[in-house]
């Protein structure tokens, strides 16, 4: 199946001029942010179509407005540079199954490994885990890169209506209803799998539990104020 | 055997200049990385030559292509600075058993330092370990800097057809087919060491096994994109 949108708006069109400029800039953030290495991707849908553009097997922090590819869900070529990640369809398959995900994140955070291969979940135990359940995110067993359809429906299975999964030996795919959302909790996730890591080393911490998760949910948001701080960083060093 | 190096390129020669920049640029890459301190060293080999260029007895992120120097495999002074650094029979006796190598990385890293003296080995908990076996690199038990051929031969002996060793409570040797792959992997066993660290302090990981290595091995190679991405980070730092 192709894209749905009968007027799919080409990759460097003005319609997605500013979805792609904050594409990159989040790409830039990861990396700035010690998230991301040489490997990575995020993607975000084109609004209305069955579509996204992700980044032309770059690394994150080297991506530029020529290095973005627009793919649909089978993986073909709809414009851009015309080399897709290896693991495009973990972007495919999660936008395929979750039509309330905008924008998708895969990383090799060395938190999300790390919780990955062990017995113990990383959970919440700041506020800034509200986004989360109780229990933590779930881990996708699989083996392999995501290269195929296969794997990508494996691993959208394992996530599940959540916003994270972590992957074994591997990293971490985080979703969002925004790109702005998805960097957020990207970098929410790698800090909290850094405060469960330490705080484990001094015994069982006091995890939130749903209620109290709730609580923090109810109040007021603090819109956009994470991304233009991230923002502010990359300009900061430029 | 007789040295072959009379066929390479001269020091000087412009066939070596992209390959002088390119391991000053591995070099300052790893010390950008916080892998190597104010020692640690990389060779390349000279192709088509029983030789090799590595740092003449300089820092890695001080290495500039003023110092460099060649060597050949029994150490033979054959150009640029004279004062190759003391343990070139890493570089040489690695490179004359182990014609696939054509880049030798030694390094003092933390992470290879502390599992070296651990029981446990540096176990794979993520898919970059698959250039490594499920036990782990091997442990180089014999204790001195490597400033002799004998000690070199040892190293050698313990290092075997692997990709890396550790090398007990000194640090770590690393090869790779070329410069970019011997950068990478050093980069990719700290992180790697670093990871084991933090999870066995929790329990016992699941570590990756031997088959599971190979499905991430026989997966679609990387690109060298990290090589581009290490360079950019190295830009980014020294640029206003």
């Amino acid at each position: 199946m192709t894209a749905n949108r009968k007027d799919l708006p080409k990759i460097d069109s003005s319609e997605l001029k500013e979805l792609t400029e904050k594409l990159i800039t989040a790409c830039h953030i990861l990396d700035h942010e010690g998230v991301t290495d040489g490997y990575g991707h995020i993607s975000a849908r084109v609004p209305g179509a069955e579509a996204f553009i992700t980044i032309a097997n770059v690394s994150p922090g080297c991506v530029t407005p020529d290095r973005l590819i627009m793919q649909d869900f089978d993986g073909n070529y709809l414009g851009g540079a015309k080399t897709p990640p290896n693991e495009w369809p973990i972007h495919a398959c999660i936008l395929k199954a979750r039509p309330d995900v905008e924008s998708v994140a895969h990383t090799h955070s060395k938190w999300s490994t790390i919780f990955s291969v062990l017995p113990i979940k990383l959970k919440p135990m700041h506020h800034y885990g509200k986004f989360l359940s109780a229990e933590g995110p779930p881990v996708y067993q699989g083996i392999g890169l995501v290269r195929t359809v296969e794997r990508g429906n494996e691993l959208a299975a394992a996530l599940g209506d959540g916003p994270a999964v972590l992957m074994r030996a591997h990293g971490d795919a985080v979703v969002g209803a925004s790109i702005e959302q998805v960097i957020e909790r990207t970098t929410r996730l790698a800090m909290l799998g850094e405060w469960n890591h330490l705080a484990l080393l001094h015994g069982e911490p006091k995890y939130l539990t749903a209620e109290e998760l709730e609580v923090y949910n109810a109040d007021q948001r603090f819109p956009m104020r994470g991304w233009e701080y991230f923002v502010s960083r990359l300009q900061d060093q430029r | 055997m007789d040295s072959i190096n009379s066929n390479g390129p001269a020091f000087d020669s412009s066939e070596l200049k992209e390959l002088k920049q390119k391991l000053v640029d591995g070099c300052h890459i790893l010390d950008r990385e916080g892998i190597t301190d104010g020692f640690g060293h990389v060779s390349v080999r000279i192709p088509g030559a029983e030789a090799l260029l590595t740092l003449a007895g300089v820092s890695p992120g001080c290495a500039t292509v003023d110092r460099l120097v060649m060597l050949d495999f029994d150490g033979n002074y054959l150009g640029g600075v004279e004062s190759p650094p003391y343990e070139w029979p890493i570089h040489t006796c690695i490179m004359r058993v182990r014609p696939d190598v054509m880049s030798v990385c030694h390094t003092h890293s933390k992470w290879s330092a502390l599992f070296s003296v651990l029981r446990g080995g540096l176990r794979p908990v993520h898919m970059y370990a698959k250039f490594l076996p499920a036990a782990g690199p091997p442990i180089y038990p014999g204790s001195g800097l490597i400033g002799t051929v004998e000690r070199g031969e040892a190293l050698v002996g313990a290092l075997k057809d692997s990709a890396a060793i550790l090398m007990r409570a000194h640090g770590d040797t690393v090869v790779g087919a070329s410069l970019e792959q011997a950068i990478l992997r050093t980069i990719q066993l700290a992180f790697l060491g670093e990871l084991a660290h933090m999870a066995v302090a929790h329990g016992e990981p699941l570590y990756l096994t031997a088959d599971e290595l190979a499905t991430f091995s026989a997966d679609q190679a990387f690109p060298a994109r990290p090589w581009k991405y290490y360079l950019s980070r190295l830009r980014e730092r020294h640029s206003p």
